[in-house]
Order: C-alpha cells, then structure tokens, then sequence
C-alpha cells in the first residue's frame, strides 16, 4: 500500500492514531478501526481471526479480572459515608502539628484514594468537606487546594491501585511485583507532601494558623475512639487485600475479591449499605470496566499489528541513532510522559505508549519493573498539571465562586515538583522501590 | 425515530445492567474459592473458569450500555471546547469511518470463531473438568450486533445535533459521585446568585 514498506506502515499507524486522538473520537474505537484497516492491508483475511483472538485474549486475561474488583470495592467505599468520620478523627488526631487541618487532609486523602483508587470522588468530597474547614480556619487557599489535589492523587500510585494493574498487563510485569515495589515511594511520596506542608507552616505560619485551643487540646479517648471507628477499618482493609498480595496467599483478583467483600461489610457496619447504593455501585462498575477494558481490546489488537509490521524497528533506530546513554534514554521517555500528561490522561498513556516504549527498554538495559515505578511517579503529574489537569478542575468545581482556577493551579504546582524530586530520588536510589520486590521475591 | 432511539438505548442499557451483576457473583465466587482454600482446605475446581467468564462477560455485555452513556474515553481536550456543531460532525464521520467497519468486522468473524467453537464443543483447557465455552465465545458476535445498533442511534443523535445545535437528551441514569457534587454545586451557586439578584433589586441596588 502506498509503495510504503512494512514498518514504516506500521509509523504511520501509529502516527494517524496521534493526529486522530485528537478528534475526540472514543479511543477504543479508533484504535480497533486502525489495527483492522492496517492489518488487513498487511494480512489480508487473516485479519479477522487475529480481531476476535485479541478480543478473546482480553475477556480471559487473568490479570484483568482484578480490575473490576478492585473498581466496585471503590465504589462501594465511595459510598460508605466513611470519609467524614475520617476526616474528623484525623483532624483530632492531627490537632497539634503545625499546619493540622492541611496534614489531615492530605492523611485523609492518601487512605480514601488508597482504599477507593477514584480520583474524581476523593478531590470533589473533599473540596466540599475539608476546604470550607480549612478556608474557615483561615488557611492559605492555595495550599488548602493544593494538598486536596496531590492528596487526592496518591490513590492511583500507593498500591493496591489499578494503574499498576494495567501497566501489569501491558507490560508483562508481575503485578505482585510492581505492588511491592511501588509501596514505599508511594508512601515516599506522602511523606514529602506532609513534610513540605508543615515545613511551609512553620515558616510562614500565616499560611496555616493555630486551631483554636479547644481542638488541640482533645482527650486521648475521643481521639483513639474516632481513629478506631474510620480510620482502623479502613486501614486494615488495604494492608489485608495488600499484604495477602504481597506476602503470596492471594492473587490480585482473588484479594480484589475479598476487598470488595470487606467493603460490603464496612458499608453494612456503617449502616450505607442500601440496595440503590449497591446497585449503583454496580453499574458504575460495570460502566467503568466496559470503558478500561474495550481500551484494551483495541490495543492488544493494535499493537498486535503494529508488532507484525515492525513499526518497532524505525522508532528503534531513530532512538539508537539519537546514542543516547540509558540515563538519557530515561530522562527522555520521563519527559515524553511527563508532557503526555498534559492532554492524555493515565489510562490512554499506559495502555497505548507503553508497548511503544517496552521494547526500547531492552535495548537499554532498563528493568520494566523499575520503569514502571517511576512511570507511576510520573503519571501523578497528569493529573495537576494544566490544561486536562482533572483534579483541580474537580476541585474549582466545588469549590467556592471565589477560589480561582488559576490559584488551584498555583498551589498544586509546588506538589508537582515533589512529584519530580520523588522521581530523582527514586532514580538515584533505585532500593527504595526495588528493595521490597527483591527481598520478597528472591 | 425517537421511539427506535429510545428503544435501542434501552436494549443496550438493560443488557449492560444485567450482566453487570456478574461483578456482585465474580466478588461472591472468588471470595468463597479463598475461603474454601484455606479454612475448609479445598480448592474448588471451578473458581478459575468462572471468574473470567463472568469478568469477560461482564465487559463485554457493559460496552453498548457504556456507549449509549457516552462513556467511552475520548481524547478530549480540544473536542471539550467545540460548539455541539463541530462535535456532532466529527463523531458522524469518524462513526461511519471508524467505528462500524471495526465492529461489523468484529461481528462477523466473532459468528465464525463461535460457531467454529459450537461445532468442537469446545471445552475449557484452563482446568482439568473445564466447563464448556462456546456459549461465552457466542458473546462476541453477540456484542458486535448490539454495538453496531447502538452506533446507529448514537449516528442519529449526531444528525440531530446537526440539525438542532445541541446534543438531544439521553435516558437518566446514575452518575459519576464528582459529577453529581460538581452539577449541586453549580445549582447551589446560581440559586445564590438568584437570590442575590432578587435582594439586590428589592433593596434597589439593581
């Protein structure tokens, strides 16, 4: 066709399904009709068969199967009426650390995210709940939007997050793996966001003022009995569903199973349990899944084609004629990331760009676990960062009139250089997200 | 027309409910393989099978009603900011070009590669008394015939778009927590800023 030879078919493939995303068109869609048009002009009839086998190899991927799972056990948290409570118990039992109500949100959010993996939930529940607390209190409006938005995020990074579940499966890595590995930079991560938060505070304590005395000065009792009821059921759901992962009595889906299990029973302790919240919850699940999984099966047949082409062979020798240093190479595909973050959001960039970076990995040497990892970092940033930025917009939309987008995005900024040094430092001490796998899984 | 619109979105919408029940039996079944594991110490022999068969059939049964909600991802970032007009255009020939050659072609060689299936009896490979598959292999055929209707209805509204300059109205159903919050909010502030207007002008200053 066009007297273009295999692989540089395959490019242009590639390159039409970049000008066509642009369209707005379903991407699931687009990718299905590409693969089928170029694998018809390379494969003939034989095209057909390769659809409905890629198709098949989608509904009966076993890594798959947790995401569902791991999705309805976040919509049912969603709607357990759980974050108030953990909201108020934190915010007690933050009382009196400089910059109390910001580090309570941003507990708050990295333990709802964790536990329920949906952004758009944790960033709009908490515009309502903890930035009118925190407006009252007299806080900064840019760190108060600030920590919701990073806060907010940590949900897709610290496992067990699905984002790691479909990089999982995308690139052939074991997603026990990449949840033991992504364990401590997630909570990395946290850390550097409450370290900064106090810090800020301490210098600048008309930022974040002192509560009033009679919220710092809260009997023990009523601080271990509210952490007890919110904060203990939640937790000890994560560590279950993760540690049985982790320590290899489950695998994903069947901890999957089991979380959105406890989460039933947590929505019955709290009496949220109605049959029109399960049923929603339901749907929601299935819409959600329908929506990642199509993704996947446009992919798995578009980049089928693309391997059978050989459109891998070009990108590689325009990376090897570029001789790049591995560093290099890292520092270059982090920055493509980072700026496909912009206008894409995680989902598109795992599933498509992924397999279009792997096979360069093993050119460079570079482990896919370890890649992944700072992948995961960086895709925090798709989130904050301007135009698609889903998080502040979230947030300005329930947010009062006179917060700005502009000072959303100002306050989310400083986080997102965290994200970034968080990713220098995970480079240049790879142990931090490679000792757990290592030492796990000898 | 509206009747067969209506219809069709309500066809695919009562399959993608139904089946998405399968999530609520694939949490009880796996839950219960792990429970049987370790407290009673006996692997079932069926829990594998059925969790992808109820996970693949819940997807795949979930896409037209996902279609019929507009709830496919789109690369959205310039389509968000165009008038109804542009969107409605680009959707109608990107649907004609795109979307109905891919599931057409998906319905056609899944009736094949199911009836091929039906004819073998095929059974299960991933466990040693494998269940039988064709009936989940006839899904895909099944899938590619709902999807290219609902196409069809979702080609109409682009027309309609065409014609009237906004998107016609979809059935109801449940939202998205961030979109519900997000809708009150702007409710709750254009109420106030009614009642603003409304004091503003009794005490004059409008």
């Amino acid at each position: 066709m066009l007297g273009l030879g295999n692989p540089e078919l395959g490019v242009l493939m590639l390159a039409l399904f970049v000008v066509f995303i642009m369209f707005g068109f379903p991407i699931a869609f687009t990718l299905m009709a590409l693969g089928v048009f170029f694998g018809y002009s390379a494969l003939g009839d034989l095209v057909w068969p390769l659809l409905v086998q890629r198709t098949y190899s989608v509904m009966t991927n076993d890594v798959l199967i947790s995401i569902p799972l791991f999705v309805f056990m976040g919509y049912i948290i969603e709607r357990a009426n759980i974050l108030d409570r953990l909201f108020r118990s934190l915010q007690l039992a933050a009382g009196p650390m400089p910059g109390a109500l910001a580090i309570a949100t941003l507990a708050t959010c990295a333990i709802f995210a964790t536990a329920t993996g949906i952004i758009g939930a944790c960033v709009t529940l908490m515009g309502l709940l903890a930035l009118p607390a925190m407006l009252r209190a007299g806080y900064d409006v840019k760190l108060s939007t600030g920590v919701i938005c990073a806060g907010g995020c940590l949900g897709i990074l610290i496992p067990p997050s699905v984002m790691l579940i479909l990089y999982g499966a995308t690139a052939g890595v074991s997603v026990v793996k990449l949840y033991a590995g992504a364990l401590l930079p997630g909570i990395m991560l946290a850390t550097l966001y409450m370290i900064y938060t106090m810090v800020m505070a301490l210098l600048n304590p008309s930022l974040a003022p002192k509560l009033p005395d009679e919220e710092r000065n809260v009997p023990l009792t009523k601080i271990v009995w509210g952490l007890a009821t919110s904060f203990l059921p939640l937790a000890a759901l994560i560590f279950a569903a993760l540690g049985s992962i982790v320590a290899g009595l489950a695998t994903p889906s069947e901890a999957a199973a089991m979380g959105a299990l406890g989460a039933l029973v947590l929505a019955a302790a709290y009496r949220s349990l109605t049959f029109t919240k399960l049923k929603e919850s339901v749907y929601l699940t299935a819409r959600t899944t329908a929506m990642v999984c199509w993704l996947f099966v446009g992919s798995f047949l578009f980049s089928a084609v693309f391997a059978y082409l050989g459109g891998h062979e070009p990108i590689e020798q325009f990376v090897k004629y570029m001789d790049l240093s591995p560093l290099g190479f890292l520092i270059l595909a982090q920055i493509i990331i980072f700026i496909l973050g912009w206008p894409l959001e995680w989902t598109e960039i795992i599933i498509i760009f992924m397999p279009i970076f792997l096979p360069l990995l093993q050119a460079f040497n570079i482990d896919p676990l370890f890649f992944g990892l700072l992948v995961a970092l960086n895709i925090q940033t798709s989130f904050l960062s301007p135009p698609v930025a889903m998080a502040p917009f979230y947030l300005k939309g329930v947010a009062p009139a006179h917060v700005s987008i502009n000072q959303i995005f100002q306050g989310v900024l400083p986080y997102v250089f965290l994200v970034i040094l968080s990713m220098v430092l995970l480079y240049t001490f790879p142990q931090i997200g490679l000792f757990l796998p290592n030492y796990l899984y000898p | 027309m509206e009747r067969f619109l209506f219809m069709v979105d309500e066809l695919s919408t009562w399959t993608g409910k139904a089946f998405a029940w399968c999530i609520l039996i694939l949490t009880l079944t796996t839950s219960y393989e792990v429970f049987s594991r370790y407290m009673f110490g006996m692997p079932t022999s069926w829990a594998f099978d059925a969790s992808y068969i109820l996970y693949g059939t819940l997807f795949m049964m979930a896409g037209p009603y996902a279609l019929s909600r507009n709830g496919h991802v789109r690369g959205d970032f310039l389509y968000r900011a165009w008038p109804p007009r542009r969107q409605a255009f680009m959707d109608l020939v990107l649907y004609i070009l795109f979307f109905f050659p891919g599931m057409i072609a998906l319905a056609y060689a899944g009736y094949d590669f199911a009836k091929m299936s039906w004819v073998m009896q095929e059974h299960s490979a991933a466990s040693p008394d494998g269940p039988p598959v064709y009936h989940f292999k006839t899904i895909i055929p099944i899938v590619g015939v709902l999807m290219v209707l609902q196409g069809i209805v979702e080609v109409i509204r682009c027309v309609i778009c065409l014609r009237t300059g906004a998107w016609p109205q979809r059935l109801h159903d449940v939202e998205e927590l961030e979109k519900i919050l997000i809708d009150e909010a702007e409710q709750r502030k254009q109420a106030e800023m009614r009642k603003a207007e409304v004091t503003g002008i009794a005490r004059g200053d409008i």
